[in-house]
């Protein structure tokens, strides 16, 4: 038998350094036990994942027996409008939102994200359906809709790298407010007078860059860096 | 026409303590506890196999499923196959699924010479699953062919479960009385940085009965209280070096078999947690100072009176008509919550000790010793807990933290005290 010389512990023969206090053992008259059974067994069990198909089904059903409800009041309330395609559309909406990630545990946050964008688009298309306003869907809301899933799926992309400072964070998220601000400025111009005149979208955008600034020094000099970490436990 | 007989219902609600373990269940957390007896001979799973097919008929309490109800959880008789003996694994006390391996909420496990049993919380306190679990031991000797007669703790497998063994005692014994206790300070919380889901940090010391009553004695305490002791003393050390701006008071929740003051059979759940804490803002204490105060914090809580008061409120509590309509999805939340900070924020570690385990004289010597792992915690720290066989105290430090610190501060307290320790662990580095 060997002792921890450190904490003074009786150790099991096959034990290479104490569980306590991790010196190694090293005894001359009683080498370590490399073959023999260890007390404990060495081959990790795997804990199932919790199933969701259950709750997956009941949210479908609920979705689906809204849908159908409504589509068939339709026919009979107010005919002329197709104004159950709010709620069809709605629950197309949160059954793409809410059931694949249940099902698909390992759906990649990008793809989910593309689909998200993907169903309000399609939501917005079915309102200008019966707003008859294929125009400015096609011109206005889709550009935009788009542009946004672009500006969010690159947040999540840069995000996804690992831990960012919280002084990076908030300077990428104010920068991508503005630069979202920006191009339903260009989208409105562009659907409304045809040319691109910016104005209340310049504003935002310098009052955006004044924001970013003073944090963009910060993360950059390392002593006021520090002196933030220090002030706000950050 | 002969009159039909009243059925018996199928199904019975948690008692109060179970609730709590029920609600605060998560897909990374359940409340799981291990007895493990290391016996003299290799385990032969067939034999253990055929032990718990024949000793689960005869707990009913532990034949069980749990059920989502519209406002609560409730227990129906499990007539799935199984449950199977399985061989160990090096992660014990993995949380359950409700809904998967049939249902089970008591595991069994072999490797080489030990037997484990793991319960779910909700099912059964550790004097209830030692009951089971003594049990299963004679009837797996049995079935190896050593005569153990019935009685001394073991029982008859043959006699149907008696009504006592499944009754709720808490509700038995609940008074008029109720005993609020005040805003508990929030404790040291020992934790450390957590390792990956899911690893389960066991270290176990065994050391001579004789030798720690005799050390804790000199102290003028029981075993349970200078290793109570011994374990705030190992968590102030730990706060102490980290240096704080102001310490916070260190807390252990020690859970106490009330059958002890309430005479009860039952093999569910009836245990009461007592909370002695030291806190170190006011002052340095010294080790006896320590003991002292556990000694006589246990002394003066631990009375019939208080303890009735107390779990009177909890009775209430789960009784109460405006929490038993709020549908089980929303109070689960709401519970689980409350447990955070009435259950857990204020105890720097649990510390349980079910005292000495007790066998026939013809079972001894086919035991060599017994084991107990309480399971993770809800946060990154480890809980302690104790068992004493014969002339072998066992204690257990398990935790999903990454430091060993407080248990090498609790065993190279002992070992300076003069008493040997033995030290095994599932820690691969
Ligand atoms: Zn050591």
């Amino acid at each position: 038998m060997s002792y921890c010389v450190n904490c003074g512990v009786e150790l099991d023969d096959t034990a290479q350094s104490c569980p306590l206090c991790h010196t190694p053992v090293l005894n001359p008259n009683k080498p370590v036990d490399m073959w023999g059974p260890k007390p404990f067994p060495t081959e990790k069990g795997e804990v199932p994942p919790v199933a969701r198909g259950e709750l997956a089904l009941l949210i479908s059903a609920m979705l689906v027996s809204v849908a159908v409800c409504c589509g068939v009041l339709n026919l009979f309330l107010r005919a002329e409008r197709a104004w159950s395609l709010y709620v069809i559309g709605a629950a197309v909406m949160l059954w793409i939102w809410f059931v694949p990630p249940l099902l698909l545990r390992r759906l990649p946050v990008c793809l989910r994200l593309v689909l998200d964008v993907l169903a309000v688009a399609l939501y917005v298309f079915l309102i200008s359906l019966d707003l008859g306003g294929g125009n400015w869907y096609w011109h206005l809301a889709l550009p935009i809709i788009l542009l946004g899933g672009a500006i969010v799926l690159g947040l999540a992309l840069i995000f996804r790298g690992g831990r960012r400072s919280i002084l990076t964070t908030t300077t990428l998220i104010i920068g991508a407010i503005g630069l979202f601000l920006l191009g339903v400025e260009l989208f409105v111009d562009r659907f409304l007078t045809g040319s691109w005149q910016p104005g209340w979208s310049l504003i935002v955008v310098t009052v955006c860059v004044a924001l970013m600034i003073p944090l963009v020094i910060v993360r950059r000099v390392p002593s006021l860096r520090e002196e933030v970490r220090r002030r706000f436990h950050m | 026409m002969p009159k039909h007989k009243k059925k018996k219902p199928d199904w019975y609600p948690l008692d109060n303590a179970g609730v709590l373990y029920a609600s605060i269940q998560k897909e990374k957390y359940s409340a799981i506890y291990r007895f493990s007896a290391v016996m003299t001979e290799e385990v032969d799973p067939a034999a253990l196999q055929r032990a718990v097919d024949q000793v689960m008929p005869r707990f009913p309490g532990f034949r069980v499923r749990i059920k989502q109800g519209l406002f609560w959880y409730y227990l129906e008789p499990n007539d799935a196959p199984g449950p199977f003996v399985r061989p160990d694994i090096a992660n014990p006390c993995q949380p359950v699924r409700f809904k998967e391996d049939n249902g089970w909420l008591v595991r069994f496990y072999y490797y080489r010479r030990r037997i484990s049993l793991e319960v779910f919380h909700a099912l059964s306190d550790g004097s209830g699953a030692l009951t089971f679990f003594r049990t299963l031991l004679a009837v797996y000797l049995r079935e190896t062919g050593v005569d153990i007669p019935e009685g001394g703790g073991v029982l008859n497998i043959h006699e149907p479960p008696a009504r006592e063994e499944m009754e709720d005692a808490y509700s038995r014994y609940a008074g008029k009385k109720v005993l609020r206790g005040g805003w508990q300070k929030t404790a040291y919380p020992n934790t450390s940085e957590a390792e990956p889901f899911y690893t389960l940090n066991v270290t176990m010391g065994f050391m001579p009965v004789d030798k720690l009553k005799e050390v804790a004695k000199r102290y003028g305490a029981s075993i349970t209280e200078y290793l109570a002791a011994v374990l705030m003393q190992a968590i102030m050390e730990n706060q102490a070096a980290q240096r704080p701006h102001r310490p916070r008071p260190v807390a252990l929740a020690i859970p106490i078999n009330l059958r002890g003051w309430f005479p009860s059979k039952t093999l569910r759940n009836f245990i009461l947690t007592v909370r002695p804490c030291i806190d170190p803002a006011l002052g340095e204490y010294t080790f006896q100072e320590i003991v002292d105060r556990v000694h006589h914090f246990m002394r003066l809580s631990v009375n019939r009176q208080e303890m009735r008061a107390v779990f009177t409120g909890n009775v209430r509590f789960t009784a109460n008509r405006f929490l038993q309509l709020i549908p089980v999805v929303l109070k689960n939340p709401v519970m689980s919550l409350s447990y955070r900070l009435v259950a857990a924020r204020p105890y720097s570690a649990t510390y349980t000790n079910p005292g000495q385990f007790k066998v026939p004289p013809e079972m001894a010597p086919h035991i060599q010793r017994m084991e107990v792992i309480l399971g993770q915690a809800t946060r990154p720290s480890p809980h302690c807990a104790s068992i004493s066989y014969g002339n072998v105290m066992e204690i257990t430090f398990a935790g999903t933290g990454v430091s060993s610190e407080t248990e090498r501060r609790f065993f190279t307290h002992l070992v300076k005290e003069g008493i040997p320790v033995r030290v095994e662990s599932n820690r691969t580095k």
